[in-house]
């Protein structure tokens, strides 16, 4: 049938379409479903059959809003008319029946038939095939990606891992269980991968989740975890034959958990908490306490290192000002950021350059500042309170303190103001005066700066201008005495004749050695003032004077430590009266008390310990023996709640001694070497020493050497 | 007589008729053969019928014996002539020896012998007795590898250290690791060079109340040469009686107060307000009267501690009341802060005094143990120097004196300049404060006197052996009731020590076991055979030694009788002579003569 050709080609072609853009639809639906629920698992850890949900409900979607298995042929022949001029808009002919068509439309028709068959297939249907086929590529490649996320992360923490394996731990597994698994998402703050393991003893950090999931080979009907011996949660059965389970916990604290598999409990396993720390701080300049003289740049430099084991979220400076004096002291708080990224490094080393100024801090003003530093977890840590203060030179100047009463220091004190005052008058006349004017009274300061060194020195009981350079020549007076009284046979006269005798500059004044090594730093700074003032630089003189003049200050406050005596009018003892008074009405006060031991845990433990050492010979325990073995045994979940890697093995073994006919000595070591962990180093306690059994006969031979000795 | 000469003759005949006949023979070949063979065969018909003895010297009397010992070297006794007996554990394999079931039965029985020689470890002190009036030699074999002494408290008090000590002798070529061990972990240990004698000494705290057996392990590498047991029983103790005089309240006193009350010590406590006026603490005990300090009050304390103002502030009769009290065992505690002493009690040691160097830490050395305490913040100038009948308890680092000790009477009067220890407290040095005062304490304290002690004699008693339970009563004339796995003893009093008891049993049972005296019960351990071996083996040895060394003093050597033996020449030989001759004889005649 030659008729029905073009038909045939239009009905092969809506095939075609359909089936095209069908596969093309799947293509697409699969390739977003798998996009999504490969984040979905990777990322957010769902389950796997998540894929097929997402997967029905994208090609619902898709499917539905299109549906193109509707289409007809009608569709078809009005799409090939609109695409296909040649067809002359009467393709619809070809689906008509031959009797139903007038002449014309037969002729049409047949000619039609003739240029069908001849016509190129249209690429329509192929352009949503294609299209499903690239969404579906490009989400495999996404998808792909995706996967390897995880072990980018992995990479990280397995370098890790290896550089500290952790110690495989034997364990013992129930036979009911075939597979099992742990996985530990640790929380976002660590930056650290999941890791699956094949272990029930669980190493997390805190507030880690956990999922286990059993796989057991008999169909079990509850299986419960036990954590701390006193929670118990109950896994979710994932198939109907309860043979899959799954549990998910968030870890906070160490302890240890156990399996219950219909009522029969597996082994103890620890959970291990890997704690977060805090940000350490370690400042490593300024010093904790810092001042600055007169002349010295009012800043400083601040250099911090921080530490943690995550990462560091954002650290500042915690700054407070005072200011003024006596009760007129305001404090004013500031907040210091470094304006840096701190992008969860581990390690840091920051420095900021500190303008007093630029804070408002005056002379005699005293800074205290901290830093304080948040991981990324949100703990906060602060370093130790540090102190910059400047020295307030108007203070210094001050007459206060000299012109009262207590004036036991001489007048030097002002000796050295004024030549701060001179210099700095100098200094201001610097401008006006000829060059060789300022040089010489420059100088004639360096020259009273010299004098009142070698003023100071005569404390210090140096002879000459100090000992720095000073010189031994002139030692007439020396030379010249007791030339002519000569003793014969006087040692000691014909050594001094020899000897060169000096006071002892270290021993010749009262000074305490604490005061002697300030004055000493006076001198020093005085030496310096000296030097700058002779080579014309009274500018720069002018800091060790200042500096010289704090020192000075500081010693005559120290002088000041004891008050001079006064005249006190006491009225005079009468020793008679004394402890006269009438003490009748006094009560004697008596206390009593009694110490309670409230603690029985140390007793009881002693007294389990020797009872194991008695049970080693293979003995079995008594009803008394096993109420002490649970009494003991509430203590070990206690510790082992606390420190699961110490005392679970020995709690474990508890259990067995517990349960089993016949105490086993490998059981016993083992709890006995934790109950002495348990105890606590005892301190030593007076005991009184015994004696043998007094007898009359020791009595009278202690008698008779008692009067043999008189 | 006759006899022997008839055959001689007999046979010379018979030999000159042979020897004739022999010549006169035509057929000369082999003749000097035939003539040898002749004379054989007569030679030896004679000596068949006249035997041939001699005498023989033997140096052995016959009244000596060789008694072998447990540790005899198989190989140096087999090349031994003599009679050889052996004591029961010996295991002798291929060596004839008669077992003894007891030496002194078998002495007894046969009392003509006169010298004994032992080979091996010697003879336990009891087996010893029995020799005494023989003559005795000893052969020992070459000392035994292994622990040869120990000595360790058995019985210890809550807080006190177990300290294990003894001599190991390594005699073997390779170096030994020792062990002590207990309460299931390891504790402490030495190792003992090949060759060589070594003294150790273990410590440790043991941490049970009630019995326990620690282990004296010996290791070569990884076999276990030894595993030695060491029982020991932890027991508690009633506290001891507190009182303290003080003349004013200070730091010190409060720490101390403070510090005893939580130990659960019974105390009291007084300080003067004013005039004759006190405050008083009673702390973990029932008030009584203490405005008067008086003999009845201080019998109740077994310590008083009393700084030296108080000792000088109380009455001459309170003072003389606190001597008393010292004089029957109570003891005093003087805190000393001046140079001068204020009263004859506290007069005893001379004291001087050393300008106190500043910002010098003290450091604390408890002299008897050695023990090193945690330095103290305090600047001490005041020293002790103890006269020759004192005892230094406390010094410094120097070994200058701060607190020593002196007998007065049953009591003891400790004088300590050391004024502050509380900063040890307050400094968190918590165990120092209670080493120190822990020491000061139980040496000054009065000492508690036991109703009653058991002695066991061997130090190690052995299942099934004998031992020796002796006990001291603190009342004489009285039979103590010895029960021991029920079985009821009956004691023997000592003929010079009335309040003496001692009773002879046979263990059955290894472990602890109960031995009830009156109505109090004692723990015993009784050992297995094979425990403590060589120090057993080294005791024997010991004791045989000196022994021997006191008997060959005492005893004249005895000569040595030789005696002659006369011994027969087996008549075999000659029987095969003549044989040999005849047949040879026969032989030539009718087989080479043919």
């Amino acid at each position: 049938m030659l008729k029905t050709e073009g038909r045939n080609w239009i009905r092969n072609l809506r095939i075609k379409w359909i089936s095209f853009y069908l596969i093309g639809t799947i293509a697409s639906a699969l390739g977003i479903a798998l996009l999504l629920s490969v984040t979905g698992f990777y990322l957010l850890h769902l389950p796997a059959w998540i894929f097929a949900v997402i997967f029905t409900i994208v090609a619902a979607i898709l499917l539905f809003s299109k549906p193109v298995w509707r289409s007809t042929d009608f569709d078809v022949s009005r799409f090939l008319n609109n695409r296909y001029p040649e067809l002359e808009e009467s393709a619809d002919l070809l689906l008509q029946s031959e009797t139903e068509l007038s002449a014309l439309q037969q002729l049409q028709r047949n000619k039609i038939e003739n240029v069908i068959s001849n016509l190129a297939q249209p690429k329509e249907p192929f352009k949503r095939l294609y299209f499903g086929l690239v969404i579906l590529a490009v989400a495999l490649l996404i998808s792909f990606g995706i996967t390897k996320i995880p072990q980018i992360n992995k990479t990280g923490s397995i370098t890790e891992e290896t550089k500290n394996p952790v110690s495989a731990i034997k364990e013992n597994i129930p036979a009911e269980i075939s597979t099992f698994s742990a996985t530990i998402i640790p929380p976002a703050y660590t930056g650290k991968g999941e890791r699956k393991q094949k272990q029930f003893t669980i190493s997390a950090e805190t507030g880690a989740t956990v999922n286990w999931k059993i796989e057991t080979n008999i169909g079990i009907k509850k299986l419960k975890l036990i954590f701390n011996d006193n929670e118990i949660a109950q896994p979710k059965a994932l198939n109907t034959a309860h043979t899959q389970w799954a549990f998910s916990k968030t870890i906070h604290k160490s302890g240890f958990y156990q399996l219950d598999l219909d009522g029969k409990k597996s082994d103890l396993y620890q959970i291990e908490v890997i704690p977060d720390l805090p940000v350490t701080i370690k400042i490593t300049q300024p010093k904790q306490h810092t001042t600055i003289d007169i002349g010295q740049p009012q800043k400083f430099n601040l250099n911090v290192s921080l530490t943690d084991d995550y990462g560091i979220n954002d650290a500042f400076i915690s700054a407070t000002l005072a200011s003024g004096k006596g009760e007129g002291v305001s404090f004013t708080e500031k907040k210091l950021s470094f304006n840096t990224n701190f992008d969860n490094k581990k390690n840091i080393t920051l420095g900021k350059l500190i303008d007093l100024k630029s804070l408002g801090m005056k002379p005699g003003d005293e800074l205290y500042f901290f830093i304080k530093a948040m991981d990324n977890h949100g703990q906060s840590s602060r370093s130790d309170v540090y102190f910059v203060s400047i020295v307030d030179t108007a203070e210094l100047m001050s007459l206060a303190g000299m012109t009262n009463g207590v004036n036991l220091v001489p007048e030097y004190f002002r000796s050295e103001r004024q030549i701060i005052i001179d210099t700095e008058k100098l200094l201001k006349e610097q401008s006006t005066l000829p060059a060789t004017t300022f040089k010489t009274r420059s100088n004639d300061l360096g020259i009273d700066q010299k004098l009142l060194r070698l003023r100071y020195g005569q404390f210090l009981g140096e002879e000459n201008e100090t000992e720095i350079g000073g010189d031994h020549d002139d030692h007439d007076e020396h030379a010249g005495h007791k030339s002519g009284e000569e003793k014969f046979g006087d040692v000691s006269a014909i050594t001094d004749k020899y000897a060169h005798k000096h006071d002892i500059a270290e021993d010749a004044t009262f000074f305490e050695p604490e005061m002697k090594a300030q004055l000493k730093a006076v001198l020093t700074e005085m030496w310096n003032a000296e030097l700058r003032l002779r080579t014309y630089k009274p500018q720069e003189a002018l800091p060790y004077e200042y500096k010289a003049l704090r020192l000075l200050k500081d010693l005559q406050q120290k002088s000041r430590a004891y008050v001079a005596k006064t005249t006190v009018k006491v009225s005079a003892l009468k020793p008679e009266k004394r402890l006269s008074g009438e003490l009748d009405k006094i009560t004697q006060p008596v206390q009593k008390m009694t110490f309670e031991q409230k603690e029985k845990r140390t007793a009881y433990l002693k007294t389990v310990l020797a009872l194991l050492e008695n049970r080693k010979t293979g003995k079995n325990f008594n009803e008394q023996d096993r109420f002490l073995l649970g009494e003991t045994e509430k203590y070990m979940i206690g510790a082992a709640a606390d420190h699961p890697s110490t005392y679970l093995n020995a709690l474990t073994s508890l259990r067995k001694l517990g349960e089993a006919g016949k105490p086993m000595p490998k059981d016993i070591d083992m709890v006995q070497q934790a109950i002495q962990k348990m105890i606590n180093v005892e301190p030593a306690k007076p005991q009184a020493q015994n004696a043998v059994p007094a007898s009359v006969l020791y009595q009278n031979y202690f008698n008779n050497l008692n009067k043999a000795g008189r | 007589m006759e006899f022997k000469y008839i055959t001689m003759l007999a046979g010379l005949l018979l030999m000159a008729f042979l020897l004739y006949k022999e010549l006169r023979r035509p057929n000369r070949t082999r003749l000097t053969w035939r003539i040898l063979a002749n004379i054989v065969a007569v030679g030896c018909f004679v000596l068949l019928i006249v035997p041939i003895r001699y005498e023989t010297h033997i140096k052995q009397n016959p009244d000596e014996i060789i008694l072998l010992t447990e540790g005899t070297n198989p190989d140096s006794v087999a090349k031994l002539k003599g009679k050889k007996y052996a004591l029961p554990p010996v295991d002798l394999k291929n060596e004839k020896a008669t077992i003894l079931p007891d030496l002194s039965y078998f002495l007894k029985s046969n009392p003509n012998i006169r010298k004994i020689n032992i080979y091996g470890y010697g003879l336990s002190k009891g087996d010893l007795e029995n020799l005494k009036g023989y003559q005795a030699n000893f052969h020992p074999s070459v000392s035994p590898s292994g622990i040869i002494a120990v000595n360790w408290p058995d019985k210890l008090k809550t807080s006190d250290v177990l300290n294990v000590q003894g001599t190991y002798q390594n005699t073997g070529n390779q170096a030994v690791k020792l062990v002590l061990r207990g309460l299931g972990k390891s504790v402490d240990s030495t190792t003992i060079e090949a060759g060589s004698n070594k003294t150790f000494s273990f410590k440790t705290n043991p941490k049970q109340t009630g019995k326990a057996v620690y282990e004296l392990i010996t290791l070569q590498k990884n076999d276990t040469l030894a595993k030695e047991p060491v029982p020991v029983q932890v027991g508690d103790q009633s506290p001891m009686k507190v009182l303290i005089l003080a003349s004013f309240p200070d730091f010190e006193y409060k720490f101390l107060k403070n510090w005893l009350y939580e130990n659960q010590y019974p105390l009291a406590f007084r300080s003067q307000i004013s005039k004759n006026k006190y405050a008083s603490d009673f702390l973990n005990m029932d008030s009584v009267n203490l405005n008067q300090i008086n003999a009845g009050a201080l019998k109740k304390f077994d310590i008083l501690i009393v700084d030296e103002e108080e000792l000088a502030a109380i009455s001459p009769i309170e003072r003389s009341a606190v001597n008393i009290a010292v004089n029957n065992g109570m003891g005093l505690l003087i805190r000393t802060t001046g140079l001068k002493p204020l009263t004859t009690l506290s007069a005893q040691s001379n004291r001087f005094e050393i300008p106190a160097l500043k910002g010098k830490m003290l450091n604390l050395i408890l002299t008897e143990d050695n023990f090193r305490l945690s330095p103290l913040p305090v600047e001490q100038g005041l020293f002790l120097r103890p006269s020759q009948n004192e005892q230094s308890v406390i010094t410094d680092v120097s070994g200058k004196t701060l607190l020593s000790s002196n007998i007065n009477g049953y009591g003891k009067i400790l004088i300590s300049s050391i004024s502050s220890t509380y900063n040890w407290i307050l400094s968190g040095e918590k165990t120092d404060y209670a080493a120190y005062w822990s020491k000061v304490l139980s040496s000054a304290a009065r000492k508690r006197t036991d109703i009653q002690s058991v002695n066991i004699i061997p130090q190690f008693p052995v299942v099934n052996q004998r031992m020796r339970i002796i006990t001291d009563l603190s009342v004489a004339g009285k039979s103590p009731g010895l029960t021991i796995d029920d079985v009821q003893l009956h004691p023997r009093q000592n003929m010079e020590l009335p309040f003496q008891w001692d009773a002879l049993y046979w263990p059955q049972n290894v472990g602890w076991t109960n031995l009830q005296v009156n109505q109090a019960i004692e723990q015993l351990y009784i050992y297995r055979k094979n425990d403590w071996q060589a120090l057993k083996y080294q005791q024997t040895l010991n004791d045989t030694h000196r022994f021997i060394k006191n008997l060959s003093r005492n005893t004249n050597k005895i000569q040595l009788t030789d005696t002659v033996i006369i011994e027969e020449v087996s008549v075999w030989w000659f029987f095969a002579g003549f044989l040999l001759a005849a047949a040879f004889l026969w032989y030539e005649a009718r087989i080479l003569a043919v």
